[in-house]
């Protein structure tokens, strides 16, 4: 069974871990099989993202099993957006990827609205940190821009249900469920809302998060064996054409 | 197809003790889950026995929520043992003495509160009476909330603290605390980094946490999986998913 992880990270976290080193995340992957990694680098999402993302960069060159997002930060627009086209230049980054807390930017900020924009015209997947009930005006947000598709990531962290709802509205909404708070029932109570197998993602937030507590989620989500190839390969395999 | 490892429930996925387990109402959650769900709930997920509470002492009512604890922890047929675990509203703290004494005399060994269901952001007045009350009796305390917060208050006392919501982020804090404070300890239920329960053990030792999942309103899964990958050998291991609890609850020898 393929296992593509579209939730990941490389590098440091200003917490009490140890938990920078590529090796690490190469080492997790192996031990849980997970074939292929998307990952965007911490550095890139909590302070500097062009600096970030042009280390991603160099770590990518040697490590074929990860794939990046370019991090986006809405409150340097241009400057981002002239680093996603170069990213993406390289053949190594398939996505952007867009933080909500650190940059104090939230869905429903005008900001936001410009960066979807941009990932609209560009066309390609947005992995979009959510958490709280503005996860619901997204379905709104993309009425309009007929290109975009967001992962969203946390599947609105506490606001999973409003997230399960805003998918079913919108069916270039993807849910990923990664959170160290594993809530019971999130994936049935969204599948029982009516959000289609084709819009399930699995994602880890590794090496932040290891990489057992998402498959733990997935393990008690009850899938078929069909399902369940779906959601941990063969939907990411589409929306990123892997 | 190949089939992964964590597909597949292994015995060292094996829980002995479940500190945190909740069965009744709880209007913030889509389902109100019952006393058979939960026990259903726990024999599936391989926990042998659960220090559980009625959900009304913590949003309604002590007294009958302490009688639905206790009459839940003598009915069990089959299935998972329930230990029951008491609590005390922290808004309603005077005359608290005689009501632990009660718990007490009934075999009640646990002592949970709820200061965020009930509001309590700190070392209040009634707090602290009651932490105060619970630990002359020799209670162990079932501590929800932030460590931060509360650790400092339960720390110099000699008490026996069980602290169920440390978050991996606030892991630095917690370790600090625990150096001095041989009777603290922690759930492994949020400490979902790579390296959390490992830097636990090799900081503090193993003696330092335990297992609880607060089920039903969290999945098991993602904690027995990290428990069973965990880079700690196999005697730590044993010790957080059971050992720790037994000694704590006398059941030792």
């Amino acid at each position: 069974m393929r296992i593509i992880d579209v939730h990941g990270h490389w590098g440091p976290w200003p917490y009490h871990l140890e938990v920078g080193d590529v090796s690490l995340n190469v080492e997790l992957m192996d031990r849980y099989g997970i074939d292929l990694q998307l990952v965007s680098a911490a550095e890139a999402v909590v302070y500097d993202a062009v600096a970030g993302n042009a280390a991603l960069a160099e770590v990518l060159t040697s490590q074929p099993r990860l794939y990046g997002y370019a991090v986006i930060n809405p409150n340097r627009l241009e400057r981002s957006a002239d680093d996603l086209r170069d990213c993406l230049s390289t053949g190594r980054f398939l996505g952007a990827k867009i933080h909500t807390s650190y940059p104090e930017v939230s869905i429903s900020s005008p900001l936001m609205a410009e960066a979807f924009d941009l990932l609209d015209e560009v066309g390609v997947p947005l992995l979009l940190h959510t958490w709280g009930t503005d996860v619901a005006k997204l379905p709104g947000m993309l009425q309009d821009r007929p290109r975009l598709r967001v992962i969203v990531g946390h599947a609105g962290g506490d606001a999973w249900r409003e997230a399960a709802r805003a998918a079913v509205e919108c069916d270039r909404l993807y849910l990923e469920h990664c959170r160290t708070v594993t809530d019971a029932g999130r994936i049935p109570f969204a599948r029982a809302a009516g959000v289609p197998i084709g819009q399930f993602l699995f994602g880890t937030d590794s090496t932040l998060i290891d990489p057992c507590v998402s498959l733990g989620v997935i393990r008690d989500a009850g899938f078929t064996p069909e399902e369940l190839e779906q959601v941990l390969s063969k939907n990411a395999e589409e929306l990123f054409g892997l | 197809m190949r089939v992964p490892d964590w597909l597949t429930r292994s015995p060292e996925e094996q829980i002995e003790y479940d500190v945190d387990v909740l069965f009744g109402a709880w209007p913030a959650h889509p389902e109100d889950p019952d006393l058979r769900t939960v026990r259903r709930h726990l024999g599936r997920s391989g926990i042998q026995h659960a220090l559980a509470i009625s959900t009304r002492g913590a949003l309604f009512d002590a007294a009958a929520g302490n009688a639905e604890t206790l009459q839940a922890a003598g009915s069990g047929v089959g299935g998972p043992e329930f230990i029951p675990v008491g609590t005390v509203d922290l808004r309603d703290a005077v005359g608290v003495g005689e009501r632990l004494d009660e718990l007490v005399d009934q075999g009640v060994r646990c002592l949970r509160l709820f200061t965020l269901q009930q509001g309590v952001q700190g070392a209040t007045p009634a707090y602290e009476h009651v932490v105060g009350e619970a630990v002359a009796r020799g209670m162990v305390l079932l501590q929800d909330g932030d460590p931060r917060t509360f650790g400092p208050v339960l720390a110099g006392r000699g008490a026996d603290v069980v602290f169920l919501d440390l978050h991996v982020y606030l892991l630095t804090d917690f370790l600090l605390i625990a150096r001095d404070e041989p009777g603290f300890r922690a759930t492994t239920r949020m400490l979902s980094s790579p390296d959390g329960i490992e830097r636990v053990v090799e900081t503090v030792g193993a003696e330092h946490l335990v297992f609880g999942s607060r089920t039903p309103f969290m999945d098991v899964s993602p904690q027995t999986l990290r428990l069973r990958y965990a880079r700690i050998d196999p005697g730590d291991r044993a010790l957080i998913a059971g050992g720790n609890v037994k000694a704590l609850l006398g059941k030792v020898g």
